[in-house]
């Protein structure tokens, strides 16, 4: 690893020493300990902070959370903030194709005692409500009238055709809708592609999990958040589906001769970009909101077919059954927002490839009930492990743009997770060992899904919690899981 | 490499394909191919409908050209619910307007979980990717990742 200078700053922060040869314009900053890094630095992904950082109008660092992991363009697990007013640029490999994919906690009034003895039978009733799965139609067919509203509208456009409850866009990221979105910019073909799939949980990664509050490490945060003991809660896990894919393929094109157009050269197509303000920049920005939108209806779609289901299931009404957001975020977007530099607020735009925002107390764009102590932070465990929330911090706000990790990067490719791991087996083994019901249509997506083809979630948490990004308010723990 | 004309390659965390073919043509087939076969097991499709396509792009870059066709591709699995088992491409050509390809594909209808989807392909990436003529071995080699 001779080609870059890597200085210990702590044991949890480490810097790759800025290198003008190779056109860095500001150091990489990684959030890893001394393992993980190895494996980081192996892996390659060190070239892509460098080239990251070597883009125009970057601001600090070129950010690298615990769980980062080679990419496209970005690596995953990385964050930037550009200067709109130093030719900082905006670039679709910096948010990735699933736009808004992000997580939704939800808490309720049940306990493990009420479904401890009936999970297998519950989770299977669930699953009949949720579509899913590989190429699977939703339940909720988009004219172009309905498409542009919900594109403009996210969330709050979903909850006044009722899907859901508008008072839980509050506890949202951006009130469940994103600033700047113009269905113009969005194509015929991710339109064509996003209509059937509202409400769909999507394949891969993507599930919906039953857990149960396993651990409280901040009681004073859990109490905030409506958070206890042996609570059941529910988490979903899905992003914009067709629509997002699309608006990243389509821009990754303008972006390309964008790039030509005003003399950046990028070492990688998918680092394709241009400037913020730029007419290209503007589209994008348009259209990412859009399919951010989208996401957000998309998981608020996914929280109203689970409370239905769980209302018929348990024969009572969301409200008696205490359903309701705790939080929703997003881990793959840009956004403009307003951050110190030098001690003068700014407007910068910071990309999150696989990061979460984790801003800390005191942020007007938290909600009132969570302003005083910071943001909830959901980091999605793979499958059959913990999952956690977190809370944003200071120290998040003044040295990574309010960003943490995303949850656990992949550590084994999906084709040697094939070939290693019976997907039957390992949903075998979740439910005799750890007594976690799976649901899945496809064995060979499960086994490419196995714990032991991810990083280690509660390491991850911990790096990010030790280098002051985060704190941990409570571990959560997987009974049943319907997977995409 | 297999003599399907593709062949899976390791990626840390997604799908990545090299292909062949001796001619341009029969190297988009292959790659069309590559891809539906990660996304389902084609030999149980039967190639009953067929669709002609045609694409012209601005660029003459065989790569750009290349994500358009396994976009669209992808865009008759998603949105047209079809899976594609056969590729026969009748011309691609470059110059300076452009590049143009014309095909006619050919596969089965998706519903009623017929066929055991395997990987949901979100997109064809331009990482890493690549086209080279093998003058050696007489064919144009390529290597795609898609993002799953």
């Amino acid at each position: 690893m001779d080609k870059y200078m890597i200085t210990k700053l702590s044991d949890y922060k480490w810097k790759v020493e800025r290198d003008t040869s190779i056109g860095m314009n500001v150091p990489g900053i990684i959030y890893s300990d001394k393992k993980l890094l190895e494996h980081t630095i192996k892996e390659g992904a060190i070239d892509q902070i460098a080239n990251v950082a070597a883009l125009p109008g970057i601001i600090k660092a070129s950010f690298a959370m615990p769980d980062i992991h080679f990419g496209y363009g970005f690596p995953i697990g990385g964050v930037a903030a550009f200067d709109p007013e130093a030719d900082g640029i905006i670039s679709p490999g910096g948010v990735g194709f699933d736009i808004s994919c992000g997580v939704r906690a939800m808490r309720s009034s049940l306990e493990i005692d009420d479904i401890k003895n009936r999970i297998e039978d519950m989770m299977s009733f669930i699953s009949f409500s949720i579509p899913r799965g590989l190429g699977g139609k939703g339940k909720i067919d988009l004219s172009k009238k309905d498409m542009d509203r919900l594109l403009s509208g996210g969330a709050g456009w979903a909850a006044d055709r009722g899907y859901g409850h508008k008072e839980e866009i509050e506890y949202m990221e951006e009130g469940g809708h994103m600033e700047g979105a113009d269905p113009a910019y969005i194509s015929e073909t991710a339109r064509k592609r996003g209509a059937r799939q509202l409400g769909t949980l999507g394949s891969g990664n993507h599930f919906l999990e039953i857990q149960v509050v396993d651990k409280i490490y901040d009681r004073a945060a859990s109490d905030i958040f409506g958070i206890y003991e042996n609570q059941i809660i529910v988490m979903i896990h899905s992003g914009s589906r067709g629509l997002g894919h699309q608006v990243c393929s389509d821009y990754i094109k303008v972006m390309q001769k964008a790039s030509e157009k005003y003399g950046i050269k990028v070492p990688d197509r998918q680092l394709a970009c241009a400037p913020i303000y730029s007419p290209e920049g503007k589209r994008y920005y348009g259209a990412m909101a859009c399919a951010a939108n989208y996401g957000m209806a998309n998981r608020q779609c996914l929280a109203h077919w689970v409370s239905g289901a769980m209302e018929r299931y348990f024969k009572t009404s969301s409200e008696r059954l205490g359903l309701s957001t705790i939080y929703d975020i997003s881990h793959n977007i840009a956004r403009l927002e307003e951050h110190d530099i030098d001690g003068i607020p700014k407007k910068v735009c910071v990309h999150r490839k696989g990061a979460t925002r984790a801003y800390g107390p005191g942020r007007p764009e938290l909600p009132p009930a969570y302003r005083h102590i910071g943001q909830p932070v959901i980091i999605p465990g793979d499958m059959g492990t913990y999952s956690y929330i977190l809370l944003g911090t200071e120290t998040a706000m003044k040295e990574s743009f309010g960003s943490v990790c995303h949850g656990a990067g992949r550590m084994m490719s999906r084709s040697k997770a094939k070939k290693m791991i019976s997907g039957s087996e390992l949903k075998k083994n979740l439910k005799t060992e750890k007594g976690i019901i799976v649901i899945a249509d496809s064995m060979s997506g499960l086994a490419e899904e196995a714990p032991e083809a991810y990083k280690d979630i509660n390491s991850i948490v911990e790096i990010s919690c030790m280098a002051g990004l985060s704190k941990k308010v409570v571990r959560l723990r997987p009974m049943g899981v319907i997977k995409g | 490499m297999k003599s399907t004309g593709f062949e899976e390659i390791e990626h840390p965390s997604d799908i990545r394909i090299k292909f062949n073919g001796k001619t341009m043509e029969e190297l988009f087939e292959n790659a069309g191919l590559g891809m539906f076969s990660m996304i389902t097991d084609l030999s149980r499709v039967k190639a009953v409908k067929k669709i002609k396509i045609s694409l012209s792009i601005e660029s003459s870059s065989p790569e750009d050209l290349l994500v358009i066709w396994l976009e669209k591709l992808l865009y008759y699995f998603e949105v047209e619910d079809m899976i594609l088992s056969r590729f026969n491409i009748k011309k691609i050509t470059f110059d300076n307007n452009g590049a143009r390809l014309s095909a006619e594909i050919s596969g089965e209808k998706t519903g009623d979980n017929k066929h055991n989807i395997i990987n949901m392909i979100k997109a064809p990436t331009y990482h890493l990717l690549s086209i080279r003529e093998n003058k050696k071995k007489h064919l144009w080699e390529g290597k795609i990742i898609f993002d799953v």
